[in-house]
């Protein structure tokens, strides 16, 4: 089934607006997400710790909501739905 | 929401040079704009517009705080310093183009840094407060005083071309750290005028509504700007029950 992870802000400069990917039946968000990421070149450090957890000030959405890291590891995708990755941005 | 304070006339010469605006808002509006005091943290990239368009407007008070000195590499973007301004005061600088720009209204130029001692005798008497900060740990101690005043919020922040902007109306919209929680890394951002200008803009017309009590606010809503692609988009956010900064304010009955 195809999930759409869609990126803003600075996040877009190392994947594009939007990747779809192929997700099995079950897959949690957070494994989506690392899919996403791992799909192109630094993508992963770009969102990931060294240790594998997402970096904190990453925000995930989930179909228009958002989603705390936590529950982004246990909520399983279904057919059409769409994630959305971004960091907040601070300069002035 | 809001109240005018006095039943000050407008000047001939106010009528005058409002009078593409006043159609729109009408002398009461007008008036509302001119007894308004707003505090403009940071006189930098969206300080410089944030300002210039709500000074063009006629917003009566004017408080912008900032303690840093213009920069020659602040040009590309802080577009009411000039190169004779390098290195003097950025609130002495803006204070004065202002001025010049509209002298209706009253400026006051706050040579002082924004932190844990100063936010709260700062924002005395403002009655809304702009983000127009390069960091989030500042940003963070606005909300604060925003929430416990019961003033609002707006929000704007920018990165390269990409940028974004939220109204925080305390009570009524989630507050700063229930949208951002965590604060990105600090790193040199790059920054193009243009993006500056473009979010600098959206919190001047956020400022405008408020004032005037008309239109839609950002409030509830986080606006990301990507100048790459020439589209905005809007994200839902919402109030975090669990947040550090706004939770409970309910009960305070706040």
């Amino acid at each position: 089934m195809k999930v759409r992870v869609r990126f803003f802000a600075r996040f877009r400069e190392a994947f594009g607006p939007e990747l779809e990917v192929d997700a099995i039946k079950g897959e949690t968000l957070l494994e989506i997400v690392r899919r996403a990421a791992s799909s192109k070149r630094d993508g992963y450090s770009t969102l990931f710790e060294e240790d594998g957890r997402l970096k904190r000030f990453v925000i995930v959405m989930h179909n228009g909501s958002r989603v705390e890291h936590a529950d982004a590891e246990q909520i399983s995708v279904a057919e059409g739905d769409e994630i959305a990755v971004f960091p907040p941005v601070a300069g002035g | 929401m809001y109240t005018v304070r006095s039943e000050e006339m407008l000047s001939d010469n106010e009528l005058r040079r409002y009078s593409r605006q006043i159609p729109l808002i009408g002398e009461e509006g007008q008036k509302r704009l001119k007894e308004t005091s707003i505090f403009i943290a940071g006189a930098g990239g969206l300080g410089c517009p944030v300002a210039l368009y709500l000074a063009a407007a006629g917003v009566g008070r004017l408080l912008v705080a900032d303690n840093d000195m213009v920069e020659e590499s602040n040009l590309n973007r802080q577009i009411l310093h000039y190169p004779k301004d390098i290195g003097r005061k950025k609130v002495c600088s803006m204070g004065e183009k202002l001025s010049e720009m509209n002298p209706c209204i009253k400026i006051e130029a706050l040579d002082a840094e924004i932190d844990e001692k100063t936010v709260a005798s700062l924002t005395a008497g403002a009655d809304g407060i702009v983000d127009a900060l390069d960091n989030f740990p500042t940003r963070y101690l606005l909300n604060g005083v925003a929430l416990k005043r019961g003033i609002p919020l707006f929000h704007g922040a920018i990165h390269g071309f990409f940028g974004q902007a939220t109204t925080i109306i305390p009570g009524r919209s989630p507050c700063l750290r229930c949208i951002f929680p965590h604060p990105p890394p600090e790193e040199m951002f790059p920054a193009i005028g243009a993006a500056s200008g473009f979010i600098g803009l959206v919190l001047a017309t956020e400022v405008l509504k408020y004032i005037l009590g008309r239109g839609e606010l950002l409030a509830g809503r986080l606006l990301i700007w990507d100048g790459w692609r020439g589209s905005a988009e809007e994200v839902p956010v919402m109030q975090n029950p669990a947040c550090e900064s706004c939770s409970g304010m309910k009960e305070r009955g706040g």
